[in-house]
């Protein structure tokens, strides 16, 4: 019986060991940034198209430098890969793709490191405001911007024409409300939109004003009821009231690109990376889409949000920092970044928005029109300032079993978001935040 | 491990030898080699155990024992991680989420696994029946879906639900019905009968492979008697599926409280976020420990359900070995 007591104490002093030696590996390599002479190896997760033909230029520019590339499928997926490796105190790439919202998370625990140390705090200039702004957590860069994700409104012109609506006129939510119900005149599946989804919402919200999280330091302000979500409320509800959003359709799903390809989902409000996304998802809507910039809530406003967009940074595990910041600076903001924007991604550098034949490209997808002038239009324009949570996937994944009920009807939109504020408030009291909800 | 073993060994021998008078007098009659050997042919044992028995302790017993030590501990954004005691099983207890997850697989287990079982056994009969053609094609075609890795049999299932585009829409403009098997009410019935397709002809595998097992002197002795099909089913095969009933019934509750695949890959497909970060208890932890970063509380889940279904199955167990038994 001895013995048998001795062998569960070691093994559970050995479970002891692994656990600690699991906890304490997450300290950091050192940070080398001497860029000049990197050399070696580095892992890049990412996703979305060019990828791979600009590693190509990368690597023809700096030989000594390979660059392995594994595309981790979404912005979600890769940041639960990237949240599994820092769990397991290793196995994380160099360099990662992130969807500008999970940033400060990853800043939070640590997990990226900061890119001024490689000088990356003097390209405040060189990039476009919105993106850049969302780089920065306190005052310093963490991560730099692959492309720049203004909120834009894409509509389906032949729908349109069908409806007897002029998208060109539609500069208000409310001129938008009545377009809205035209569309739905056609009967069977056609529908203004079925954004129900947490980007949306947020863009929506942020373009209304509305500052839903207010995050300093360790402490967080949540208020789903301000004058901007309450203007924003108070305008979806009337939609769902009507029947005029199709609870049916999930973003992303097959059902989804099906639909914007027969026009049934008749518009998008949307970030500025959509256009490749069309061309690909949605081929049969080809020459079908406008682009336009988004309905403002007041009648002759310029207010504008960021929906998205993605930038690349340097994880505290990796142990060649020098190769993966040249290749981080060379995909967003050296000649990698043609590149990328030739393969459709929208770009973040102010160099290559304001360029000519950039502006003056006519899409086919787009009827011929020039798509880039209003989306460098839109990129322009102010956002008012706006936070996300430390928990952004957090906040994310619970988005769906909270407020997506009322979309279909089961309680009001009003209610769904105070169960939900409730929720983020007690997740962000429970991980040790102070938290006040109002 | 193998002291114990061995210091165990004379205690037995000990015990035996004080409990009765006459086989402590035949024990000591025993060669002191023969005793000798009988250690030897311990060490020998462990010898042939050892690589299995390192590869269970790594990569059962110590997980186990990892997930349990690290259920009781949390992981704070700010704070890091500290000591919690059972704190984590208390919130457990009383998170509403988690218990309308058990509840949602409970269900979904009473429901689904008699229909399958159900199935399965009818398909071993017919096909044991020796009246069917094309028996062969029949077998592997029923077993084939088991064959199809969930994932790709749950898209294509969800690709035939689609109430737009699928073959439901098909069927609807065929017959000018109004069908969506997707929306929620229906939505745990639809996941079902993924389940039921996959698994069936594994069921099905299982009692035809019992049924086989029946000499054939019995179905003549049978047939001398008179008895007719049914009865025969009845008196000679039916008995014979119990066995392997409770094998089936175990596997199938065990399979349907760990639900994962199905609703999670259905979860990007199903309309409006039918099926919640919590539809079942594998989801709910996997959420937890990836989107909420709450690894700790996800141990102590997947711990608790652990026990949860092995009560389960063992009382399963229980019962069909006291009907056995009769």
């Amino acid at each position: 019986m001895r013995n048998a007591k001795k062998a569960v104490a070691a093994m559970a002093a050995i479970t002891t060991l692994v656990g600690l030696a699991a906890c304490g590996n997450s300290s950091t390599a050192k940070v080398d940034t001497d860029t000049a002479n990197a050399k070696g190896e580095i892992v890049f997760w990412g996703w979305g198209n060019g990828i791979k033909e600009t590693i190509d230029a990368f690597e023809k520019a700096n030989p000594n430098i390979t660059v392995k590339y594994s595309s981790t499928g979404t912005a979600a997926d890769t940041a639960t890969a990237l949240q599994n490796a820092i769990a397991a105190g290793k196995g994380a790439p160099d360099v990662i793709m992130l969807e500008d919202a999970t940033v400060p998370q990853f800043v939070v625990d640590g997990s990226v490191i900061d890119l001024s140390q490689f000088g990356a705090d003097k390209f405040a200039d060189d990039f476009a405001a919105g993106p850049w702004a969302k780089m920065l957590q306190e005052g310093k860069p963490y991560a730099l911007p692959i492309d720049s994700s203004p909120e834009v409104f894409f509509y389906n012109k032949a729908t349109f024409d069908k409806a007897g609506v002029d998208g060109e006129s539609i500069k208000t939510w409310d001129d938008y409300y009545e377009a809205a119900k035209k569309v739905r005149a056609l009967g069977g599946d056609y529908y203004i939109t079925n954004s129900i989804d947490y980007q949306p919402f947020l863009a929506q919200a942020w373009q209304a004003g509305a500052q839903p999280f207010k995050v300093d330091g360790e402490n967080i302000t949540i208020n789903m009821n301000d004058k901007g979500l309450q203007q924003y409320v108070a305008f979806q509800q009337k939609l769902i009231d009507e029947d005029l959003i199709n609870p049916k359709i999930t973003n992303w799903s097959d059902d989804w690109y099906r639909s914007l390809g027969d026009g049934t989902t008749a518009t998008l409000s949307i970030g500025a990376w959509m256009p490749t996304d069309l061309e690909t998802g949605a081929a049969a809507g080809k020459g079908n889409w406008r682009v336009a910039q988004l309905p403002q809530w007041t009648d002759g406003e310029e207010a504008s949000s960021e929906d998205g967009g993605s930038s690349l940074a340097i994880t505290a595990q990796s142990k060649n920092t020098a190769a993966a910041y040249k290749f981080a600076e060379f995909l967003t903001h050296g000649d990698g970044a043609k590149v990328m924007a030739d393969h459709g991604t929208f770009p973040a550098t102010k160099k290559l928005l304001e360029d000519p034949s950039f502006q003056s490209e006519k899409n086919e997808y787009f009827g011929r029109q020039e798509v880039n002038k209003v989306l460098a239009e839109a990129a322009e324009r102010k956002v008012s300032k706006f936070q996300y949570l430390p928990y952004n996937s957090f906040a994310q994944s619970k988005y769906g079993d909270d407020v997506v009920p009322a979309f279909q009807g089961k309680t009001t939109l009003k209610d769904a978001l105070a169960k939900y504020a409730k929720t983020l408030a007690d997740y962000g009291t429970d991980q040790g935040y102070t938290v006040s909800n109002q | 491990m193998s002291p114990q073993i061995i210091s165990a060994q004379p205690m037995i021998s000990g015990k035996t030898a004080t409990s009765s008078a006459i086989s402590f007098k035949t024990i000591n009659q025993h060669s002191k080699t023969a005793r000798d050997n009988k250690h030897k042919a311990d060490w020998r044992g462990w010898k042939f155990m050892w690589p299995f028995a390192a590869v269970f302790v790594f990569v059962f017993i110590i997980p186990i024992v990892y997930a349990v030590y690290i259920s009781f501990f949390k992981k704070q954004m700010i704070g890091g991680t500290k000591f919690v005691g059972f704190d984590n099983y208390a919130k457990l207890m009383s998170d509403m989420q988690f218990w309308s997850s058990v509840g949602r697989v409970a269900l979904f287990t009473v429901v689904q696994v008699p229909i399958m079982l159900f199935l399965a056994a009818a398909m071993a009969l017919a096909i044991d029946s020796m009246k069917l053609h094309g028996t062969k094609f029949f077998r592997i075609s029923t077993f084939l879906p088991y064959a199809v890795p969930a994932v790709v049999s749950t898209l294509i299932w969800g690709f035939m639900y689609g109430a737009k585009y699928g073959l439901v829409r098909s069927f609807n403009d065929l017959f000018g019905t109004n069908l969506d098997v997707m929306v929620p009410s229906v939505l745990l019935i639809s996941i079902g009968n993924i389940v039921t397709w996959e698994f069936v002809g594994y069921n099905m595998l299982i009692f035809y492979s019992s049924l086989s097992t029946i000499p054939h002197s019995l179905y003549e002795a049978a047939s001398i008697d008179g008895a007719s099909e049914w009865q025969i089913v009845k008196s000679i095969k039916l008995p014979e599926l119990k066995g392997s009933l409770a094998i089936t019934v175990i596997f199938s509750i065990i399979g349907s409280f760990q639900l994962f695949n199905e609703p999670s890959i259905l979860q990007n497909m199903v309309p409006g976020n039918a099926i919640t970060t919590y539809y079942t208890p594998n989801m709910y932890a996997y959420n937890l420990s990836f989107s909420g970063n709450q690894s700790n509380y996800a141990a102590a889940l997947a711990i608790v359900m652990a026990v949860i279904t092995m009560a389960i199955a063992y009382a399963v167990q229980l019962n069909s070995m006291k009907e056995q038994m009769k």
